[in-house]
């Protein structure tokens, strides 16, 4: 039935009919109801069933337990920042999705029309990796984001970060990274700081809340203090981090969910294990090397002295980890760049974490930053692939 | 290194596609029509040595090639032409011979097998050349015809058939042992290095004559498609280097060879397969067929109903076809799948139970991974951009990266694609691949055109 309809308003938007111009509108709607029906042209005459639609889908999908606990914890916030009386479960819900859902929407809303408009103009088809970039996007912000930067930072990263390469596939950067990346620089005082991490009713907090998050906490422990002490009195417990209450961007803060997400991603083989491996090795021997510095100089920053595994928990570090940085357009591509090209994201985010007192947040940059690398990285493996190709005799000969 | 040795290949799928061609040869009645195309000898120049209305024998030269007239393509049937198709460009397309009543003989000189073993090379080459059964010795790089004036370093010869669905070439050297030996023996004069026999270790009809073969190096291939293709076998066992030229022959070419020199005749019929879904049930099989004879005559009434592809080769690597073509003579398989136009609700959410899948995403691959599958052409999504992601390396058991190998002939970078290994490719070798892309890529095509360019620019 489906299929009828599809079939009745199909003209109206094929070449030659009035609606011409708005072809990849329907052809995305089209397609979004119903697998297409074209036929393979040639060799191979038979073709896997698994479609970029679908694995898109799947990091959506992927998403969802951060995306849930994201509004839950949002709303969590808001009650217990401003006492709320009678606050349960349910109203944290609702409150959190009040909260959230008109980020998202947002999101979806600006950076689609560029999509459309984009697709309409370059006369290609909606590429469905939007679906993946318009959620990633306003997880990574603070939920006090006010509503028109949100429409700012993915218009910059899906026109600049993605379009201007031309489209899903070209770019060199994670868009969603990029929309992010724009806002920090842009409009510091949104998205990085003590005040954004908790809505507040304006009544109760004219200025609006001041509530560090566990890892701000943890890099503004005085010298000679003991960290542990610090974040104890901040009021986070590695509980906390783990399940993911606490101050935080919205889909970041939970590594419960966040490692829903690494299953879904991991099992279904969306997302490349081997990149999230790399980047967990990396954070993890980076800080073990940091923790065996000499006591002078971990006295000096304290929180040199967090095990790894606090690293992880805290901040974007595992969020960025299992979705940024499986991005496979602007990840590195060769089996052995995937693992150095984790490892680097890994390293790179504890080692600005541990020694650059600006950035609190060194995930994102770390991923930025080896986004450029990759390709970089790509040429090194291939380097060697091909002096080692040279010298390929056969089984035989080698054995 | 010795006989006996085994090359187990990990990488590769075997696709559980269903339409298995049985194991056993069925003879089919001639149809009376034979049909010749020149286009198979791709890059001669052929002039016509015959005219409609001539009466010819099986083995009468039909043309030879203007580029050096050494080479002749000879009829496979006795009787008289009766149409020659002249297409665009004063191309000509195809010849077709009727044949009736006593088929007359052309007589070359007959062989002992083991005296073949005696034979001049250039003498070898002059029989196969005024035949035109050069044409199933094949030259890499490149896959075109072999060169008599080359030498290549090694012969490898293909016993194998792991694509859904190839002749099993076990059945098509049945009843003909000694031309197939014969043939072998007739390769070790045409090279100073060695003949290599490629059999499956796992084969389920095995034929002596091709598990104990003689004068040759036997190299058995166990694992996953495409352990059968002639690129991974060159490339475990003697790879291609630069500059170097490897011979290749398909095993049930090699009767055809074998059996002009022992019987002193051209052939005029071979073994090929009929299979895949869109063939009934009891009509996939093998069969003993007159070479060119019209794929009309041998599908017949043998498919299902509704609209069907015809396709000349395997599914992954064949090439489109209808009732009105005829057999080529490289063809050793025809497979035909149903057409896959309908459409699927939602299919980007939906779990697929129903849906043949290496992705994980879908359950069928937890649930039903023994199932086999009556697969369709549809192509199962639209095309989008390529993105590196790694996975056509699980789909290629050889040192190359395939990847960066597409990705450096799309930007018609030669020099980078003959680093990454192109040359030792065919593009049979990228249809797996290009099975399981998800962005539907052409690579198949990417590849072909690759080498295309570089065999028309000089390496």
């Amino acid at each position: 039935m489906v299929e009828q309809i599809h079939n009745r308003f199909r003209p109206l938007f094929e070449r030659g009919g009035p609606l011409h111009i708005f072809f990849p509108i329907f052809e995305a709607a089209d397609t979004f109801a119903l697998t297409p029906p074209d036929v393979t042209t040639g060799a191979p005459h038979i073709r896997d069933a698994l479609d970029m639609k679908r694995t898109m889908m799947f990091v959506v999908i992927a998403l969802i337990p951060c995306t849930l606990f994201g509004m839950f914890n949002a709303g969590y916030m808001y009650n217990t920042v401003n006492q709320v009386e009678g606050a349960t479960w349910l109203t944290h819900i609702l409150r959190g999705m009040y909260i959230v859902l008109p980020i998202i929407f947002v999101s979806y809303l600006v950076g689609g029309l560029w999509e459309v408009l984009f697709a309409i103009v370059r006369k290609h088809e909606i590429n469905e990796g939007f679906l993946v970039t318009g959620l990633l996007f306003p997880l990574t912000l603070p939920p006090t984001i006010p509503l028109w930067q949100v429409a700012v930072g993915i218009s910059f990263g899906v026109v600049i970060g993605k379009e201007i390469f031309g489209g899903t596939g070209f770019n060199v950067l994670n868009p969603a990274l990029t929309s992010r990346a724009f806002l920090y620089f842009a409009y510091p005082a949104q998205i990085s700081g003590d005040n954004v991490w908790a809505v507040t009713d304006p009544s109760i907090f004219p200025q609006g809340y001041t509530g560090a998050t566990s890892l701000a906490a943890a890099k503004a422990a005085p010298p000679g203090s003991d960290v542990f002490e610090v974040l104890r009195e901040a009021g986070f417990s590695l509980k906390d981090m783990i399940v993911g209450l606490e101050p935080g961007s919205i889909g970041e803060t939970s590594a419960i969910a966040v490692a829903i997400g690494l299953v879904i991603l991991v099992i279904t083989g969306v997302g490349s294990w081997r990149i999230i491996a790399g980047g967990i090795l990396g954070t993890a021997i980076t800080v073990l090397l940091l923790n065996t510095l000499p006591a002078s100089v971990r006295s000096t920053a304290p929180q040199l002295n967090l095990p790894f595994y606090y690293d992880l928990v805290m901040g974007g570090m595992f969020f960025g980890i299992v979705f940024m940085a499986t991005d496979p357009v602007s990840a590195a591509a060769s089996t052995p760049g995937k693992w150095a090209y984790g490892f680097l994201i890994g390293f790179l985010t504890a080692t600005i974490r541990a020694f650059n007192p600006a950035f609190p947040a060194g995930n994102m940059l770390a991923i930025l930053f080896s986004n450029v690398m990759a390709p970089l990285i790509d040429q090194i493996v291939l380097a060697v692939h091909i002096r080692k190709r040279a010298a390929w005799k056969g089984v035989l000969n080698h054995a | 290194m010795g006989t006996g040795t085994t090359i187990n290949i990990k990488k590769g799928l075997d696709i559980r596609l269903a339409g298995a061609p049985r194991p056993n040869v069925e003879e089919l009645r001639p149809s009376g029509l034979v049909t010749v195309y020149p286009a198979d000898f791709k890059g001669i120049k052929p002039r016509l040595l015959v005219r409609e209305g001539d009466v010819v024998k099986r083995g009468t030269a039909l043309f030879f090639n203007k580029k050096s007239d050494s080479l002749r393509c000879t009829s496979p049937a006795g009787g008289r032409v009766q149409s020659i198709v002249i297409g665009q460009r004063r191309m000509i397309e195809r010849i077709v011979i009727e044949t009736a009543g006593r088929e007359e003989i052309e007589e070359f000189r007959k062989h002992e097998p083991e005296s073949i073993l005696r034979l001049m090379r250039d003498e070898i080459l002059a029989t196969l050349l005024t035949t035109g059964l050069i044409i199933y010795i094949r030259q890499r790089p490149f896959s075109r015809m072999a060169d008599p004036l080359a030498q290549p370093k090694s012969i490898f010869v293909n016993g194998m058939a792991t694509a859904p669905f190839q002749a099993d070439p076990h059945v098509c050297v049945r009843g003909y042992e000694a031309a197939f030996q014969a043939g072998l023996n007739a390769l070790t004069r045409l090279t100073n290095g060695k003949v290599y026999l490629c059999i499956d270790q796992n084969a389920h009809n095995p034929s002596p004559a091709l598990n104990e073969a003689k004068h040759v190096e036997i190299v058995r291939f166990s694992g996953p498609h495409p352990a059968g293709n002639t690129s991974v076998h060159i490339h475990h066992v003697d790879p291609i280097k630069p500059h170097d030229i490897v011979w290749t022959v398909q095993a049930a070419d090699l009767v055809l060879i074998g059996r002009l020199l022992v019987e002193g005749k051209v052939p005029e019929s071979r073994v090929i397969a009929l299979g895949g879904p869109g063939v009934r049930e009891q009509a996939r099989s093998h069969y003993r067929v007159r070479i060119g004879e019209s794929l009309g005559h041998i599908i017949n009434d043998r498919l299902e109903e509704g609209e069907q592809r015809i396709v000349r080769g395997d599914v992954l690597s064949g090439q489109k076809a209808s009732r009105a073509d005829s057999l080529h003579l490289l063809d050793r398989v025809l497979n035909v799948l149903p057409e896959g136009r309908e459409r699927n609700l939602l299919g980007w959410i939906m779990p697929g139970l129903d849906q043949h899948s290496q992705s994980r995403t879908f359950a069928s691959r937890w649930l039903r991974p023994n199932a086999t599958w009556p697969l369709n052409t549809n192509m199962h999504g639209s095309k989008r951009a390529m993105v590196l992601t790694g996975l056509y390396d699980r789909y290629l058991p050889m040192m190359i990266l395939p990847d960066f190998l597409i990705r450096a002939v799309l930007a018609h970078d030669v020099e980078e694609a003959i680093k990454l290994g192109i040359l030792e490719v065919d593009p049979e070798d990228f249809a797996l691949p290009a099975f399981a892309c998800p962005s539907k890529m052409d690579l198949v095509g990417i590849i072909r055109q690759g080498l295309a360019q570089i065999e028309r620019e000089g390496v």
